[in-house]
């Protein structure tokens, strides 16, 4: 038979059902939208990261770092006075706030003019007489153009900006228009300006933030690295950039791996689809075989349906998913800002890469979905004997094998879990094992429970109760496919749902114990999980003698290289009197405290012990003011602040190690009987205008830090909702084409004697009984996923201990979420069934 | 077929939807025009904004040690080297070492910051190395802050990195100049030689007709030399002949006049000549322009430009950047019996930095007073390089 006609065949077949093809296609689109929108995201979030460190960069071939607070302007004079030195530029770097246009960060890049042109090309741009401004007026800049774009300003004009509480003026004195647009784009969001104009407004007076450098051989390296004063460091540029990659990992890892349950979502509605097509065709495909069409011609015909839709579906997932992407690139660069460092450009990226992957998987997933119906369509006997009973008899028959088969994976899964490594991608494996295995148990449950459930159900019911439950078990084809892709979408909002509350619990408790004092200040920082600002000097201590105030604690954060990996790292001035609100996972808190007095001790978070494999009685290398030292890890503290892992030391022991007096943080406590609002009113008279500071009453901060915690949960969230809409389109199409393909059999119904209020009944309880079945299969594996994520995925992303909390509420909406999807996808076809001419029906095939 | 009609026509709808919105999230803005240079030359030697700078108008005692050291009132001041030296077995080269200081401001700003700084240094350090043929010139640039430039009398010295000149145990001479870039270093002790000359009138040298168009400007015309010259990975012990300039003033040059001409020689009976002058934009030379001859013995004697012919007698162009230099001249001053040959010691003696000019060593052929008289010395061509870019 020509392949035209059976092209026609399935063109025809496709149009017979617009709005379920619609539907499939709209599973598909969906399903691959999320998956590309959530990579474009984040992928364009850390794009934009790295492109804007090279940019910043520049050509240098080595970089000269030194400790938390940099490196003295005087190494720069005596580098550059050395005989034979080498092409150097100083850089002062850092991040200040808009407060026009978005209020997004801004990059600081402060330079030297006269040593830029070996490294960054672009610091050239239309700037009559710039220079001289830029040296000798202080908070002279230079804007990209791009930059000034955001801002809405332009040369000449002046602006604020806001660093660490305090508002800094700064004029425009020209624009910079690089010559391509990669650079012009990875300029977005930086500032530029005289170094001295940087540290002034940075407040970092006589600190480099680094020194860029061109070393031609390794001899200049080897003699450059033999002169250098203990506590600097030569590195290379890209060092930088790679560590980003590895501080975001797990966080993008998460990511992606939700993007793709919203694809498996979308895989089982795309086999059912299929499958339901080639079921109500088994006449036509029989009867083709008989006119010699050979099992492969068939095989190839429902392949090429299923990669039409795909085809379609996949084109509309990527229009889709860029569209999507531009919505969640806001979010993934607010959470990355919140927790790891700043990212100002909130542009999508169209990464070729990206487009590719979701066309590979959309259609991929399309075709493996589609080859169990294409099989069974090439099965087709060339006689028309292939009934509906006999079918249903083969997948009854089927259903306990394919039990086993889960269990198999199960087992599979549980062990892929079970295995000794902290690598992120087995712990994935081993959870979408666990629901493939899980819905390979569907339908020999399906089949058991609907077999038990016909007696309740006729008692309650009657007749129509009894012919529901025997429907469902008589369509077991179908319904337990419905049934299954319902169960896995269900129960990922319930896993990704629990593990979120479970979450959120733990931080709660942790907050708890470890906030104890009454106020906290601290000036406003960029990354909202970390408090990088210091203190003007001076007003740390002025503050901690505020009338009322009976104790207080500093403490000092700031980043240090451990290891090739940014490390926060704590130096806390404790407070005399209150007991120190830390709980230790190693150590007892009285051996630890003593050991710490020590002053070359630290203790370390449980993320840094988890990823670095540190415990106590290690040690750990740290880049001081004085060179490299060792520290003897005393104790594991809880802390849920960072899941790179911290590093904490008193204040005695870090004024030991780091020449730096600078306070970051204070936390105040009340006097017995003070009253805890008014002396927040004191410290911020006290504090009056020399700068801006959160000044926080415990509760506040509390509310402040669970905000944050939220927001960084934000796109989780939205994933789970898209995860729902997939999962309820997926059951809608699923059970509308169950309830439709049974058109014939209604129509029997009615022509003997079912009222169309009573077949409507009959349809809503099915579908009903279908919703309660899935919401309830669905707990058991939700509360397993919730187990994973949180034991497993958790645990290995980020390296912390939270305690899973099964809230009723989460549980209680998963079965009430299936009830809904279920009694929703019943009204269409109960309302055309009842509506339709019964002899018209019986006419039909 | 009417579902099927709908379907397609709906999915094609749908796809064509998104697609435009697609399109408009990611389309992005005309790629910028770049336009213009962060020249940092152009912080140096601007003719703007003098306003609330000292200006040279009227002439003044001119005070030593002290003129050797920064003049920070005025816009513009250099410290300007240039000498023929020789090894023993007569390997000839000549170098320049050039320190400018140019202020940014009339006034500092209280900065916290040390890098704030309201005066540049720009160096420029060429050699020519006239047995290769070889002409090595370098420029750098600093600010005037934690010590990486600067300048100052007690004790004397001026750098700008590790280029430098110094005075010795607490005097200015000997000098010691030093620079180094790329393997080409200088290392060299100055002797003062004669005393200073002072150009112009009492050392005001005006420049053009506006009063305070002018500069203060002192020569020391023949200073004995000697030192080592490194190039090419060897080093050479070398003896010779400097000549160096100081020149400050805050606004120079006039209306209509775009370069000059500046030849510095020292002849070999003890004598020097200096002539400037200052070319208009037509090419001819400005009557501002002026010279000095100084005598083995005794006092200089000023002559204006009247009393010289000069004449060129051969071009070079710069296969660089296409410009064209006079690369020979004729010089006579009728009334004092002088008639100079003028000629490169090697044509290609083009300084390719933000400011093109020619700056190199000549050897002289001559008469005075019918004797036969030889000599080197330096000659200094600006805005020829420049020329073909007008207006900027």
């Amino acid at each position: 038979m020509s392949r035209r006609l059976l092209a026609r065949a399935s063109a025809r077949h496709l149009g017979r059902h617009p709005w379920l093809t619609a539907l499939s296609l709209l599973g598909i689109a969906l399903g691959v939208a999320v998956v590309v929108s959530i990579d474009l995201a984040s992928t364009s979030a850390l794009r934009a990261f790295e492109r804007s460190t090279e940019t910043v960069a520049g050509r240098a071939t080595h970089q000269l770092v030194g400790g938390p607070t940099g490196l003295p302007d005087a190494l720069y004079r005596e580098l550059r006075l050395r005989p034979g030195a080498p092409l150097a530029a100083p850089v002062v770097e850092g991040s200040v706030r808009a407060t026009r246009g978005d209020r997004r960060p801004l990059t600081v890049l402060g330079v030297d003019p006269f040593a830029e042109a070996p490294f960054r090309p672009y610091v050239r741009g239309e700037t009559s007489g710039a220079v001289s401004s830029l040296l000798t007026e202080p908070g002279a800049v230079l804007l990209p153009a791009t930059t000034a774009r955001l801002l809405g300003v332009g040369a000449g004009d002046s602006f604020e900006v806001v660093v660490g509480g305090l508002t800094r003026r700064l004029r425009v004195v020209a624009l910079l228009t690089p010559a391509d647009e990669r650079t012009a784009r990875a300029l977005e969001g930086l500032v530029l300006m005289d170094v001295s104009t940087a540290q002034e407004l940075l407040g970092r007076a006589g600190r480099l933030s680094r020194i860029d450098l061109k070393l031609g051989s390794e001899a200049e390296l080897a003699r450059l690295r033999e002169w250098l004063p203990p506590g600097v460091e030569v590195i290379r540029p890209s060092a930088r950039g790679g560590s980003v990659d590895q501080l975001t990992r797990a966080f993008r890892t998460n990511l992606t791996a939700l993007s793709l349950l919203a694809l498996v979502v979308g895989m089982f509605l795309i086999y059912n689809t299929m499958t339901f097509s080639v079921v109500q065709r088994r006449g036509q495909l029989g009867r083709l075989r008989a006119l010699g069409v050979t099992r492969g011609e068939l095989f190839a015909l429902v392949l090429g349906e299923a990669a039409l839709l795909g085809a379609v579906g996949t084109a509309a997932g990527l229009l889709l998913g860029v569209l999507l992407g531009r919505g969640l690139v806001g979010l993934v660069t607010q959470t990355l800002n919140d927790l790891y460092f700043v990212v100002s450009v909130r542009r999508l990226s169209l990464e070729p890469w990206t487009l590719a992957k979701g066309l590979g998987l959309g259609l991929g997933a399309t075709l493996v979905a589609a080859l169990m119906p294409a099989w069974e369509a090439a099965r087709s006997a060339p006689v028309t004997t292939m009934r509906r009973s006999t079918l249903e008899d083969v997948a009854r028959g089927r259903a306990p094998r394919l039990a086993l088969l889960g269990l198999l994976v199960l087992a599979l899964g549980g062990g892929l879990l079970a295995l000794p490594t902290h690598a992120l991608p087995p712990a994935y494996a081993g959870l979408f094992a666990v629901l493939l295995g899980t819905a390979l148990l569907v339908p020999w449950t399906t089949e058991r429970l609907a077999l038990g459930a016909a007696g309740p159900l006729g008692a309650a019911f009657g007749l129509l109760g009894r012919m529901a439950a025997r429907g469902v078990r008589a369509s077991l084809s179908r319904t337990a496919v419905a049934l299954a892709a319902l169960m896995v979408a269900v129960a990922t909002t319930v896993g990704v749902g629990l593990m979120v509350t479970s979450f959120r619990g733990t931080v709660v408790a942790w907050l708890e114990a470890s906030l104890q004092a009454d106020v906290f200040v601290s000036p406003p920082s960029l990354i909202a999980r970390r408090g990088y600002s210091p203190f003007v000097p001076g007003l740390a201590e002025h503050l901690r003698d505020t009338p009322g105030v009976a104790a207080s604690s500093t403490i000092r954060v700031v980043q240090v290289s451990v290891d090739g990996m940014p490390t926060d790292l704590l130096a806390v001035e404790f407070a005399q009197g209150p007991e120190r609100p830390y709980r230790f996972k190693e150590g007892a808190p009285d051996t630890v405290w003593r050991e710490l007095e020590a002053p070359d001790t630290l203790i370390v978070s449980e993320p840094f012990s988890y990823h670095r494999d540190v415990h106590r009685g290690d040690t750990v290398r740290l880049p001081t003011d004085r060179g490299p030292r060792e520290f003897r890890v005393v104790g594991v503290y809880f802390d849920y602040g960072s899941d790179t892992g911290t590093v904490l030391m008193p204040r005695s022991t870090y004024a030991r190690h780091f020449d730096d007096r600078e306070v970051t943080g204070l936390a105040l406590y009340a006097a017995p009987g003070q009253d805890v609002d008014v002396l927040v009113a004191r410290v911020l008279a006290r504090a009056g205008e020399t700068q801006t500071l959160n000044v926080r009453p415990n509760r506040a901060l509390r509310e402040g830090s669970l905000e944050v915690f939220d927001r960084t949960f934000t796109i989780t969230q939205v994933l789970r909702l898209l995860a729902i809409g997939v999962a309820f389109i997926g059951v809608l199409s699923a059970l509308m084409a169950l309830q439709l393909e049974r058109a014939r059999e209604f129509a029997v119904l009615r022509a003997t004697g079912l009222t169309p209020g009573q077949l409507w009944g009959l349809v809503s309880l099915q579908t009903g009984l279908l919703g309660l079945l899935a919401g309830l299969f669905a707990v058991p594996l939700g509360v397993a996923l919730a187990a994973i994520l949180v034991y497993v995925i958790n645990q290995r992303s980020f390296g912390w201990t939270l305690q899973l909390a099964l809230t009723p509420e989460v549980l209680a909406q998963a079965v009430l979420l299936a009830l809904v999807a279920a009694a929703l996808a019943g009204l269409y076809p109960a309302w055309r069934m009842a509506r339709a001419n019964p002899a018209l029906a019986l006419r039909e095939e | 077929m009417g579902g099927g009609k709908g379907l397609a026509l709906g999915v094609v709808l749908v796809l064509a939807g998104l697609a435009v919105g697609a399109w408009l999230v990611t389309r992005e803005a005309a790629p910028p025009t770049p336009s213009g240079n962060l020249e940092v030359a152009e912080a140096l030697g601007g003719t703007e904004g003098s306003e609330g700078y000292a200006r040279a108008s009227s002439p003044r005692e001119l005070r030593f040690p002290e003129e050797h050291g920064p003049h920070p009132e005025f816009r513009t001041e250099w410290w300007y080297w240039t000498g023929n030296l020789e090894t023993a077995d007569g390997r000839a080269f000549g170098y320049q070492l050039t320190l400018f200081r140019n202020a940014l401001a009339p006034r500092g700003v209280e900065r916290t910051s040390e890098w704030g700084s309201r005066q540049v240094y720009m160096g420029h350090f060429a050699l020519s190395d006239i047995g290769e043929g070889r002409f090595h010139a370098f420029e750098r640039f600093s600010r005037d802050a934690l010590g990486l430039a600067g300048a100052q009398v007690r004790p004397f010295r001026v750098w700008l990195e590790r280029w430098s000149a110094e005075g010795t145990e607490g005097a200015v001479f000997p000098m010691r100049l030093s620079a180094e870039a790329e393997g080409v270093t200088l290392a060299l002790v100055l002797e003062a030689g004669k005393p200073p000359v002072l150009q112009g009138d009492r050392g005001l040298l005006q420049k053009s007709a506006e009063a305070g168009n002018a500069s203060y400007y002192y020569s020391l015309t023949r200073m004995p030399t000697r030192g080592t010259v490194s190039v090419g990975g060897r080093e050479y012990a070398v003896t010779g002949s400097s000549w160096m300039d100081r020149e400050w003033s805050t606004r120079s040059l006039g209306a209509g006049q775009v370069g000059w001409d500046w030849f510095a020689l020292q002849l070999s009976d003890g004598s020097e000549l200096m002539y400037y002058q200052l070319r208009r934009r037509d090419g001819s030379a400005d009557p501002f322009s002026a010279g000095v001859l100084v005598p083995a013995q005794g006092e200089p004697v000023r002559f204006s430009r009247d009393e010289v012919r000069i004449e060129v007698l051969d071009t070079w162009r710069s296969p660089r950047s296409g410009a064209s230099y006079p690369a020979r001249w004729r010089l006579s001053v009728p009334a004092r019996q002088l008639m100079l040959d003028i000629t490169p010691a090697q044509a290609d003696q083009e300084l390719s930095v933000t400011v093109r000019y020619w700056e190199g060593a000549v050897r002289l052929q001559g008469t005075r007073a019918g004797q036969p008289i030889t000599g080197r010395g330096y000659v200094e061509l600006t805005g020829y390089g420049d020329a073909p870019e007008q207006p900027r």
